[in-house]
């Protein structure tokens, strides 16, 4: 029994490092974003300009207009981004399962550009609901297809390879449809098809935050049956698991989680399967309780550092934030394959 | 006579095709019923149907008089356990955690144990022999270790039937009489009955009360070990040729 307790207040310090050291990475990053970008803003004079500057100033203008509402985005859609991908992995009982990898941001991503060159090209404007809407269908459609596939086939490659050519037949419907259709209402579109959180205002902020964080809560009170869902599908039915709710829940909560970061920052790579992973791998458990919260503060953190990459490396000009994540994304995977084909 | 499971004209199959009909089993609380018979003879198709994991074709089956489509999930969780033959992977799970997945039944909103629930974990790791296997990862142990702990998380499910498709299969002798001396004990001491598919008859006859044979679709017969272990029936059941069961099974 003692042994038992002395276990346990070592997994608990463990997991309270992991949360220490997270949100220590969290503030850090928001300290850089805040002053670092095209105008140099120190920390004091953006202090002061945050709680009692006056609109109109440069300072004033540039913190609450551009970097603090951006920043929210990365917090927001980042945590969003690594929590779809948890519940991928989940779902597939596949360690490089999500959202991109699995073609579900490309699909959510061309039908936000079908939309936005119907409505714009009839002089039309396309509001935050709409867009995350047509992300939804989009990533729904998308997850239908992997469905369809994974019901076929039963190997985790194949299902993987599939989503990777759904992804690519999106983004290049995607590049037709924006190619074909650049008049000057459109020249964004474009740099959002890349992926970037720039140009986010605190309207989006708003209905990003409500979306994402009801998801959020919907996704950590199915943390029982995640646990249970963990030793296969039939021992969870066994111990009173609705498998074809659960299932259900799942699917929609991971699309919609996606749908939203797409409509608003396009496809973000490798997020989704990097930050869950690593998050396991330092807090050394699956646990959904634990993972969930720690995996939305990492995916805030990792999304916020690619950021501040993208937006400061070659300013003025940014740098999409895609190009980023798969830089330092991309080799987790790589890693997690090679572990698998080796044989755990 | 007071059974506690029942099957009555059960059919049992996929997609409306019957594997095995017309099964007729009556077991009384705390007994043990073993599954024989030739490789696809429906042995886990029965157990799968027990377990709603796959409807029943026609027919029904009771526990305690209730037909189990009556029984929803949760109360049946309470009620039915079960220990498959497919190998769970779980990714960084410790064996405890493993166990602690049979408390899911009695557990609050988010899964937190209680006490008690940890107590009853410990208590049916005791049980398995398996206390000091509590904290190694699940995907670490030998097979024989890891049967003991599916077995550890069916029995703190506080089931009163338990199901086991192929329990003794991978499992070297030491470890698989040690398995069925545990369902025994559980079967004895606190009345939980045992359905279980079998594929070695020695350990069929060693354990149970009751042994059902199926073939071709049919039980062929079900009856005590006593009665169901002996030549003619063996014979018939595997098509056995002359001779071959005194050589396997003389000392039976």
């Amino acid at each position: 029994m003692e042994k038992n307790d002395l276990f346990n207040n070592n997994k608990r310090t463990r997991y309270i490092i992991v949360t220490l050291v997270l949100l220590f990475m969290l503030a850090i990053l928001i300290l850089l974003n805040i002053s670092i970008g095209s105008v140099k803003i120190s920390l004091g004079d953006a202090v002061s300009a945050i709680v009692n500057g006056k609109p109109g100033t440069i300072e004033y203008d540039i913190l609450w207009k551009v970097r603090l509402p951006r920043m929210a985005a990365g917090i927001i859609l980042g945590g969003a981004l690594a929590l779809s991908g948890f519940l991928l992995q989940t779902f597939f009982n596949n360690p490089i399962a999500g959202p991109f990898v699995l073609g579900i941001s490309s699909g959510a991503k061309l039908a936000v550009a079908i939309t936005m060159v119907f409505t714009l090209s009839r002089g039309l404007t396309v509001g935050s609901a709409m867009m995350i809407g047509a992300a939804f269908a989009g990533a729904l459609l998308s997850m239908g297809f992997v469905l369809l596939i994974a019901r076929r086939v039963r190997r985790a490659s194949v299902l993987i390879i599939s989503g990777v050519m759904i992804g690519y037949i999106c983004s290049a419907i995607t590049d037709f449809v924006v190619t074909f259709a650049s008049d000057e209402n459109i020249v964004n579109l474009h740099h959002w098809s890349q992926g970037s959180f720039s140009g986010t205002a605190w309207s989006d902020v708003k209905i990003m935050a409500i979306v994402i964080f009801t998801a959020t809560v919907f996704v950590f009170l199915l943390s029982k049956p995640i646990g249970a869902y963990q030793l296969g599908e039939t021992y969870a039915q066994s111990v009173g698991v609705n498998i074809k709710t659960f299932r259900v829940l799942l699917v929609l909560l991971s699309s919609i989680l996606c749908a939203t970061v797409t409509a608003f920052a396009g496809p973000v790579s490798f997020v989704g399967v990097a930050v869950p992973h690593l998050i396991k791998s330092f807090a050394k458990t699956a646990k959904p309780l634990i993972v969930i919260p720690l995996c939305f503060l990492g995916g805030a953190v990792f999304c916020l550092g690619c950021d501040l990459i993208a937006r400061t490396i070659y300013a003025p000009v940014e740098m999409s934030i895609s190009s980023v994540s798969s830089l330092f994304g991309a080799p987790v995977v790589i890693y997690i394959m090679a572990r698998k084909a080796a044989g755990d | 006579m007071e059974y506690f499971f029942q099957t009555k004209q059960l059919a049992v199959g996929y997609d409306g095709k019957a594997v095995v009909q017309n099964i007729e089993a009556s077991i009384k609380k705390g007994q043990i019923l073993s599954l024989i018979g030739p490789n696809g003879s429906g042995k886990s198709t029965i157990l799968k149907s027990i377990m709603k994991q796959l409807e029943t074709i026609s027919g029904a089956i009771y526990i305690s008089n209730t037909p189990i489509e009556g029984i929803n999930s949760r109360e049946f969780s309470r009620k039915a356990a079960v220990v498959l033959t497919e190998r769970p992977k779980p990714e960084l799970m410790t064996c405890y955690d493993v166990v602690a997945v049979g408390r899911y039944p009695y557990t609050g909103m988010l899964g937190i144990l209680s006490e008690e629930d940890r107590e009853k974990i410990d208590g049916a790791l005791r049980m398995v022999n398996a206390l000091d296997l509590k904290d190694r990862g699940f995907n670490q142990v030998s097979d024989g270790q890891l049967q003991r702990i599916m077995l550890a998380r069916a029995i703190c499910q506080e089931p009163e039937i338990i199901l086991l498709d192929e329990p003794t299969s991978f499992l070297d002798i030491r470890y698989a009489v040690e398995i069925l001396d545990i369902l025994r004990q559980m079967a004895d001491v606190h009345g939980v009955t045992v359905i279980m598919s079998l594929h070695e008859l020695n350990y069929a006859k060693r354990v149970s009360d009751l042994v059902m044979c199926l073939k071709d679709g049919f039980v062929m017969r079900l009856d005590t070990p006593d009665v169901i272990f002996e030549e003619d029936i063996i014979s018939r059941l595997y098509d056995l040729p002359d001779g071959i069961y005194s050589q396997l099974f003389g000392s039976l």
